[in-house]
């Protein structure tokens, strides 16, 4: 593990122990300035980035858990059937404005469609779905135009709501650097890589300060960096109040969320029904 | 010297050899490990030295500042502040006040 890999893990233990962004993004800062200075290896120095987490959080404590407020989206009973096979039955979530939701479960037991019914996209055979406020949804892919700039993108993003274009490009690139980008480039969507084309499908779904932010595993072809940026942008919304519901089908980024939705049918699993389980520690 | 014990002694005093370090005028990290080490304290690890730093922040006897040095890269300088100065001067002396006894005992059993 290189410095920049101890000072990666040291950001996500920093916020897996819900420091606070600013003051976490500071330590991470001043721990690489000081190694940049004085050498060494960090493991050395710094100690094992669980620990010095952990020295860090005795220190200075950790921001306090945001009260989540009031409910934001109520999806009940959501069925869906597809011809003769049920994707869904009986699905309910419930997320707060200041809540983690992650929606999981095997290959093909509904997510997509879960979310998409969320966003209204798609209509449930039984059930209902009552979102307040604004909504954001990011799909999987798909959702860029190819032969427009990311400014071009936020510019009529922008437009839907108002936003002149000046500021309207410059909120975009002000979020899309919150996922390391630097999205003022002459470069058309169908030229950005894969990853950065979801980086700017992210960016837009966030643009409109949704209440509630649908996202679809949205991280495809990220690196771990960005990856990384991906959970501190979230624990950000979700600190500002925002309720965000995360398709994902990677388990370990679980203790970060507040609410768990497992969509595997109960036959798979031997659990008696999909249900809500998890919730902050 | 027993680390381990060089270790305890530096988690009692070491809040108050920064504030006194930086009585003298604003530091950063890295130049506060160097001059402890410089006055024979011995190494001081980042590990151990920053979360000081950060309480003393935390309980405001400290102020920080991003800057850019002259030459280098932007660095957290810390600066006392009043608050910091009144600490220093009451745990400073409460440290010379215990650390006088005990030097005298000692010293008369180590040339005895």
């Amino acid at each position: 593990m290189n410095a920049d890999d101890w000072l990666r893990t040291l950001t996500a233990e920093l916020h897996q122990r819900r420091v606070a962004a600013d003051a976490a993004r500071h330590v991470v800062a001043e721990a690489a300035t000081h190694l940049r200075e004085g050498g060494g290896d960090p493991w050395v120095v710094f100690g094992p980035p669980q620990q010095y987490a952990g020295a860090v959080v005795e220190s200075i404590g950790t921001a306090p858990g945001p009260r989540p407020g009031p409910v934001r989206l109520h999806a009940a009973g959501i069925t869906k059937r597809y011809g003769r096979r049920t994707v869904l039955r009986d699905a309910t979530l419930t997320v707060r404005a200041g809540q983690i939701a992650a929606v999981v479960g095997a290959n093909g037991c509904g997510k997509s469609t879960f979310l998409r019914i969320c966003a209204g996209l798609m209509s449930p055979d039984a059930g209902e779905v009552t979102v307040s406020g604004r909504l954001g949804y990011c799909p999987q892919s798909g959702g860029t135009a190819d032969f427009l700039l990311a400014d071009e993108h936020f510019v009529l993003v922008g437009a839907g709501q108002g936003v002149a274009r000046g500021p309207a490009r410059r909120a975009g690139r002000a979020a899309a650097r919150q996922l390391g980008w630097e999205a003022g480039g002459d470069v058309q969507a169908r030229h950005l890589s894969g990853g950065t084309r979801q980086k700017l499908n992210l960016t837009m779904s966030t643009l409109s300060a949704p209440d509630v932010l649908l996202l679809d595993e949205p991280y495809q072809g990220f690196d771990q960096g960005t990856y990384v940026n991906f959970w501190d942008q979230l624990s950000r919304l979700r600190d500002a109040g925002t309720a965000i519901v995360v398709v994902t089908h990677l388990l370990n980024q679980l203790d970060r969320v507040d609410i768990v939705l497992d969509l595997t049918p109960a036959h798979e699993t031997g659990w008696h029904a999909p249900g809500i389980q998890g919730g902050r520690p | 010297m027993d680390s381990d014990r060089r270790g305890q002694w530096l988690r009692g005093v070491l809040d108050i050899c920064v504030l006194a370090l930086l009585s003298k005028g604003e530091s950063y990290g890295y130049q506060l490990a160097q001059a402890l080490d410089a006055a024979g304290v011995g190494p001081i690890q980042g590990g151990t030295l920053y979360p000081v730093l950060l309480r003393l922040q935390k309980t405001g006897l400290v102020t920080a500042q991003w800057r850019e040095g002259n030459a280098g890269p932007a660095r957290k300088y810390y600066r006392l502040t009043d608050d910091g100065h009144a600490a220093l001067r009451a745990g400073g002396s409460a440290w010379l006040t215990f650390v006088q006894p005990v030097n005298d005992i000692v010293t008369k059993g180590v040339t005895r």
